[in-house]
């Protein structure tokens, strides 16, 4: 049974054309199921859960990588299969999954590929993408047993399917149990003092940020500020339907 | 716990301390203090300052290490590298200019 989960930005007049050929190709694919849309003080989560309650099998997430951050939480650890047909901008996330634009994406939810990725976790709440931190200048411990610190403030980024395939960046792996985390620190060079970027990169199971004052990171687009993260993986927690052009 | 087996790169701008363990293949252009581990090969660039023992099966050193140097198989000392430590490997190369500061074992270094 499948649940389609309308984010509000469809709800735009300028996606009405678009959605209702998307409705007409499910239909004749046979894979239409019940319209569930978004709207301001709606909880989401709730919505998903309730419609797993109701036998729900599979739940497509109709809009960006919003949409789909907004319901990874209610379907984590469960069977529930997870869609997605992109509309609008910002679909990094399709992409990677190799689901493409509009309804094109129909086809693929039909050919039904599905794999079994790895969610992130920080402080409890679950991220799909990466987190990332700019300004880094706190203590890392890694997998518990070493510690790692820039000698300058950093961009740390922790990922889990992340990565711009259209720019030949290496796309994390996110059914190898580990995060890719990668640290930029811009160092000195020569006695021209002329700067560059050098990228440190370690594949971990679990981190842990302290930092003396506060500091703000950001998973999956939400951000969060305090002093300490406890950040880790959960393995084969989301079932995703996938494209045969996934970047993974 | 180890790292898996993907790579993993310590780049300069960075300080690490602990056990540093992994199963892949490791880039270290850093600073590393305490012991560094890994079942693949091990690569210790220009910029690096390593002042642990290290473990790998095959290594290329070009930097500084304070600390024994344990290689299952072939090392190879390139003309900037300094080890301050004993050195035991299978097979050795030493560049000129490589400075050695401690006994060098070899032929017993595969288990």
């Amino acid at each position: 049974m499948y649940c389609y989960i309308y984010d509000e930005l469809t709800q735009h007049q300028r996606f009405a054309p678009e959605l209702a050929l998307i409705e007409n190709r499910l239909t004749d694919l046979g894979i239409a199921g019940k319209i569930v849309r978004m709207a301001l003080f709606r909880n989401v989560q709730e919505m998903v859960r309730d419609e797993i309650r109701r036998g729900t099998t599979s739940v497509i997430a109709v809009g960006n990588d919003e949409t789909v951050h907004k319901v990874i939480d209610a379907i984590s650890g469960t069977s529930v299969t997870l869609g997605i047909i992109p509309l609008g901008d910002g679909n990094g996330l399709a992409a990677l999954l190799g689901v493409p634009h509009g309804l094109a994406a129909c086809d693929v939810l039909s050919a039904r590929i599905v794999e079994t990725i790895d969610a992130g976790i920080v402080n409890g709440k679950r991220f799909l993408t990466i987190i990332s931190v700019p300004n880094f200048s706190a203590e890392l411990t890694c997998d518990g047993v070493y510690r790692v610190v820039p000698d300058e403030p950093s961009l740390l980024e922790i990922r889990n399917l992340a990565g711009d395939a259209s720019k030949s960046e290496r796309v994390s792996d996110p059914t190898d149990g580990r995060l890719e985390t990668i640290l930029r620190v811009s160092v000195k060079h020569g006695w021209l003092g002329r700067r560059s970027l050098c990228e440190s990169v370690l594949p971990l199971q679990s981190l842990a940020i302290r930092s003396e004052i506060p500091i703000t990171i950001k998973a999956d687009g939400d951000e969060m500020t305090g002093t300490r993260f406890d950040i880790g993986i959960e393995r084969g927690a989301i079932r995703v339907i996938s494209g045969r052009g996934r970047k993974f | 716990m180890a790292s898996s087996g993907q790579e993993t790169i310590i780049a300069q701008g960075v300080k690490v301390e602990g056990d540093f363990s992994s199963t892949g293949d490791v880039l270290i252009d850093g600073e590393v203090a305490g012991t560094v581990r890994t079942a693949a090969s091990l690569r210790v660039g220009e910029t690096a300052r390593i002042s642990a023992d290290v473990t790998a099966a095959t290594a290329v050193i070009a930097g500084e290490i304070q600390g024994n140097v344990h290689i299952q198989d072939r090392l190879e000392l390139l003309d900037t590298s300094v080890v301050h430590g004993d050195v035991e490997c299978r097979v050795l190369s030493v560049a000129a200019g490589a400075t050695i500061n401690g006994r060098v074992t070899m032929g017993g270094g595969k288990e």
